[in-house]
């Protein structure tokens, strides 16, 4: 899959990184990293999130300095102490988070910075043309980049970069914005500058790409650079291992735990859309009893979202009833449905999960703030709040320098393992896992999956919406496929392929013995 | 004068490809008002509406608003919210006094821009050091002001001339006048032929009894507009505003810059004060003689969407608003109510066009209740008039303030790292 090496083995490595470490309060970033990119390959780094990797490369960058260690470019040691050091040796780096001001046009991004090239008139203008052309960036340099799409963005951080002469480029994450097409066409765009002499230094947890695009692979786990790799040998399993250092774990549960005691049970519940005119959810009845886990597949935006938000009173069902061990439900608040015993990881931690700026111990009471141990009587028990989120933090491996940083300094791994955390907290009877390990590292999945696990065992109720069909078939008891707003088909998760779940969420029909349909499936509706 | 307010329906719903360029749009604009206006002072019987007294009276008030919203512009194209401009022009009020009644008119100026820009520095100081809420620095620095120059004018002006409240009085400024063609306007102006006369008046306003002030204000304006457009310090400014992050990581000194912009708004704000010292009409420094032209001033530069032109625009359309209720009184106001129902029937007309038929059900409300307003009264309570530059304040914004666009990382307290 990877193109040719056209690395030429006689001349010095294009950057050589010997023995960086790196500190910061309470945690070591980096410790004895060693990273060999000879001239003109793509050189991939993998590793979890929260490994290190962004703090590599932004040592590289001269972003920040290493406490340890030398790097080397093109032979020659260099010390950087700010981002121009970089660029000046012919580093350039385009971050995961585009650094582009939306209201300057594509040729003030451009300039900005290196305004002594080529001025920031007519010859700028000129010259961004020029190299527009390798980076597949087609637009007049006059534009807003806020009027630009996601890839063209890209091109343009890419552009930047060129435009102060960088022959090694560093793309962070680079596809983690990009739908599957705009992928191949950053690949083809990286191909292509590769012939052209540019070296690249790749970084990403997705492993298929790394094969499909990378000449070497580095591997970094916890901090440090545990092996490297040849792409066209190794299998996207053996790298998941080496980046986690273990055997994989997989979502499999191995017996059934189900009782007969029934702890959800949602009857006939309609949702309207909120100018009225068309059903969201119609005639939904789910029944989720303690020690199940119950799936629900299907295409998004299918009501799924919605479900979950009329189960927790996020939004009012037009009609039908929610009780909670025969409780019923429906005329309450989200609060007073927490706490009758509903813990919620919700499938956005950054618009419902968690108060980025706040710290860790002060998330913990979200949704608690009535209960023990975050409340006392009518008043916050903040000592109490921190003890348990000390509690958190050990059982569900948060890796952070402490509970009083804000989340927002926590990788969204470790984000999710303190909502999980928090939710799994006060002995809930039902648990509503949206997508709860969306966007995560390999090593909090499988931890999330074992505590989810844990917790069934123990009696809980799971209601486990998820778009990875793996994790779903391997967790769930019971699989339902939600297409329309409406509870269509029931899947045996013992028997089903993902394949199977997909042409039911589509409504393709059922293909196999394994999927059989609750409801017909009218077709030509929207 | 008030061409911004005209703006609305040359540009396109969707701005984003403007086939007309911005200056066609500005003299459209300019152009529609004047016949607006026109047509208003010839309807209702009121040659005020652009006598060359009025005009003249709108550029004396026009430009402490000018000024102070070029600082705002200033120090928001960095990403600092500067509503301590406020307090910066009464410093500057004071440090012009201060100065002038000593040395004249000239030192006035330079102690007007260097007390604002003390007061630019302290902002900047607390924003972007200590990272203080933009809001709050700015609040502290407007009570700074008022306290610090009623402390100052009590030690300093009270011996000189027996009130606390006021300074001796200032020198002013030689102001001169476009001999011939003055005259040739007054005539044309005397006239009272429709549309020719209301011009003629206008530009007599705009000839006539100009001071170096005004022409330093003036020249600010394409002056800003070239280093922060054009120029690499500029498009870095500039950066740093929208985003500071971006800009660090290219090597761009951000806190610099952010320094630079807010002394430099401070200085501006500064001179604004000077513009209200030196004002014929006035001439010494009064306690609390800002009259809350700072945040006009920061008004004006919102409603022009933090742009050059639009902040001409706005205060041209404020000093306007202040110079009639100033010279004329509530009769004239109330005629300018009557202009603006004109001014929304153009706008019906233009939103059933583009078939926009929520706006235009809108602008047919409120210019009917305005209309019913006009005929009910013979003038507006004299209480009211006072404050017709703020109700116009309010009125625009409300209604300006969906389309604009601020600096992206306006407000944001920046930290490296």
């Amino acid at each position: 899959m990877s193109s040719s090496t056209s690395a030429r083995t006689d001349d010095p490595p294009a950057v050589v990184l010997t023995g960086i470490t790196k500190r910061f309060p309470g945690v070591v970033a980096n410790s004895d990293v060693h990273l060999t990119v000879r001239r003109g390959e793509v050189h991939a780094l993998c590793g979890e999130n929260g490994a290190g990797k962004s703090t590599l490369m932004k040592i590289l960058y001269g972003m920040q300095a290493p406490d340890e260690g030398t790097i080397e470019v093109n032979g020659e040691q260099v010390r950087f102490r700010t981002p121009s050091d970089a660029i000046k040796a012919g580093i350039g780096m385009v971050h995961q988070h585009f650094m582009l001001a939306d209201n300057l046009t594509v040729q003030e991004n451009v300039v900005l910075g290196a305004e002594a090239l080529h001025g920031i008139g007519q010859k700028a203008r000129r010259r961004i043309i020029e190299l527009s052309g390798r980076t597949g960036l087609n637009v007049d340099p006059g534009v807003l980049v806020e009027q630009l799409g996601v890839a063209d963005r890209q091109r343009v951080e890419i552009l930047k970069v060129l435009y102060r002469g960088a022959k090694v480029i560093i793309l962070d994450e680079p596809t983690a914005v990009l739908v599957p097409q705009e992928v191949n066409e950053l690949f083809d765009t990286v191909r292509g500058m590769q012939e052209q002499g540019y070296t690249f230094l790749f970084i990403s947890h997705k492993l298929d790409e790394v094969r499909a695009i990378a000449d070497s692979v580095t591997v970094i786990r916890r901090g440090t650079t545990v092996g490297s790799a040849d792409p066209r040998t190794v299998s996207s399993r053996q790298l998941a291992e080496m980046m986690v250092g273990s055997e994989l774990p997989s979502p499999e549960t191995r017996e059934s735990t189900v009782t007969d005691k029934v702890v959800l049970d949602v009857k006939g519940v309609r949702l309207l859309t909120p100018d009225g005119a068309r059903p969201i959810l119609e005639d939904v009845d789910l029944v989720v009893r303690s020690g199940e886990v119950v799936g629900i597949a299907g295409v998004e935006g299918n009501g799924q979202t919605e479900l979950v938000e009329t189960i927790m009173g996020m939004r009012k069902a037009g009609s039908g009833t929610i009780s909670l061990l025969g409780r019923d439900l429906t005329k309450l608040g989200t609060l007073a449905r927490r706490e009758a015993g509903i813990g919620y990881v919700p499938e956005d931690r950054h618009r419902h999960g968690l108060l980025l700026t706040q710290p860790l111990w002060y998330n913990r009471i979200l949704g608690h703030q009535t209960r023990r141990p975050a409340a006392k009587g009518i008043w916050l028990d903040t000592d109490g709040a921190k003890k348990d989120t000390e509690r958190i933090v050990a059982d569900f491996d948060v890796r952070t320098p402490g509970i009083d940083v804000p989340a927002a300094a926590l990788s969204g791994g470790n984000q999710q393992k303190l909502v999980v955390g928090r939710e799994l907290s006060g002995d809930p009877v039902l648990l509503i896992a949206s997508h709860p390990t969306r966007g995560v590292d390999v090593g909090a999945q499988a931890l999330i999956w074992d505590e989810i696990k844990r917790a069934r065992a123990a009696g809980l109720a799971v209601l486990l919406i998820s778009a990875d069909l793996d994790e779903l078939i391997g967790l769930s008891d019971t699989i339902k496929v939600m297409l329309r707003g409406r509870l269509v088909a029931d899947a045996d998760p013992n028997t089903v392929t993902p394949e199977d779940l997909g042409s039911a969420m589509t409504g393709a029909g059922s293909t196999s013995a394994a999927v059989h349909e609750t409801v017909a499936v009218e077709e030509g509706e929207n | 004068m008030i061409s911004t307010l005209e703006e609305k329906p040359h540009v396109p719903a969707v701005p984003r490809k403007r086939k007309v360029p911005g200056w066609a749009v500005a003299m459209l604009g300019v152009a529609g008002a004047i016949v607006l206006l026109s047509i208003t002072s010839y309807q209702t019987g009121f040659p005020q509406l652009t006598s060359s007294g009025t005009t003249q009276t709108a550029v004396r008030l026009a430009l402490p608003i000018l000024l102070a919203g070029l600082g705002g512009l200033w120090a928001e194209r960095a990403g600092v919210v500067n509503i301590g401009l406020e307090g910066m022009m009464i410093m500057g009020t004071w440090g012009a006094a201060w100065a002038g009644y000593q040395w004249g008119p000239w030192a006035a100026l330079v102690a007007a821009v260097v007390f604002g820009s003390l007061g630019g520095l302290l902002h900047a100081i607390a924003t972007v050091t200590f990272g203080v809420n933009h809001i709050v620095s700015g609040v502290a620095i407007n009570l700074l002001g008022a306290g610090l120059t009623k402390y100052l004018s009590t030690l300093i002006f009270l011996p000189l001339s027996n009130n606390p409240r006021q300074s001796p009085p200032v020198q002013s400024f030689d102001t001169f006048s476009v001999a011939g063609l003055g005259d040739w306007l007054g005539e044309l102006e005397a006239g009272q032929r429709l549309f020719i006369s209301d011009v003629a008046g206008i530009l007599r306003g705009l000839v006539t009894g100009v001071s170096p002030l005004t022409m330093i204000a003036i020249l600010l304006l394409p002056l800003s507009y070239y280093l922060l457009w054009r120029t690499r310090f500029g498009l870095r400014l500039r950066s740093v505003g929208e985003n500071p992050h971006a800009a660090d990581s290219l090597g761009v000194k951000v806190y610099f810059h952010k320094y630079v912009a807010v002394i430099v708004s401070g200085g501006l704000a500064g001179l604004g004060g000077a513009a209200l010292v030196l004002n014929p009409g006035q001439l010494s420094y009064l306690e609390g003689q800002t009259g809350g032209r700072g945040y006009i001033g920061l008004a004006a530069m919102i409603f022009g969407n933090w742009r050059p032109g639009g902040l001409l625009g706005g205060a041209a359309l404020f000093g306007y608003a202040d110079g009639l209720q100033l010279r004329s009184g509530g009769e004239t106001v109330l005629a300018l109510v009557y202009g603006v129902v004109i001014l929304l029937g153009v706008i019906v007309v233009w939103q059933l066009i583009r078939r926009r038929w929520f706006s235009a059900a809108a602008a047919i409300v409120v210019a009917v209740l305005l209309y019913l307003l006009y005929i009910s009264l013979d003038e507006i309570p004299g209480e009211f008039v006072s404050y017709a530059p703020h109700m116009v304040t309010l009125a625009v914004l409300a209604v300006a303030s969906q389309r604009l666009r601020m600096p992206a990382a306006d407000g944001v307290v920046y930290r490296r790292g």
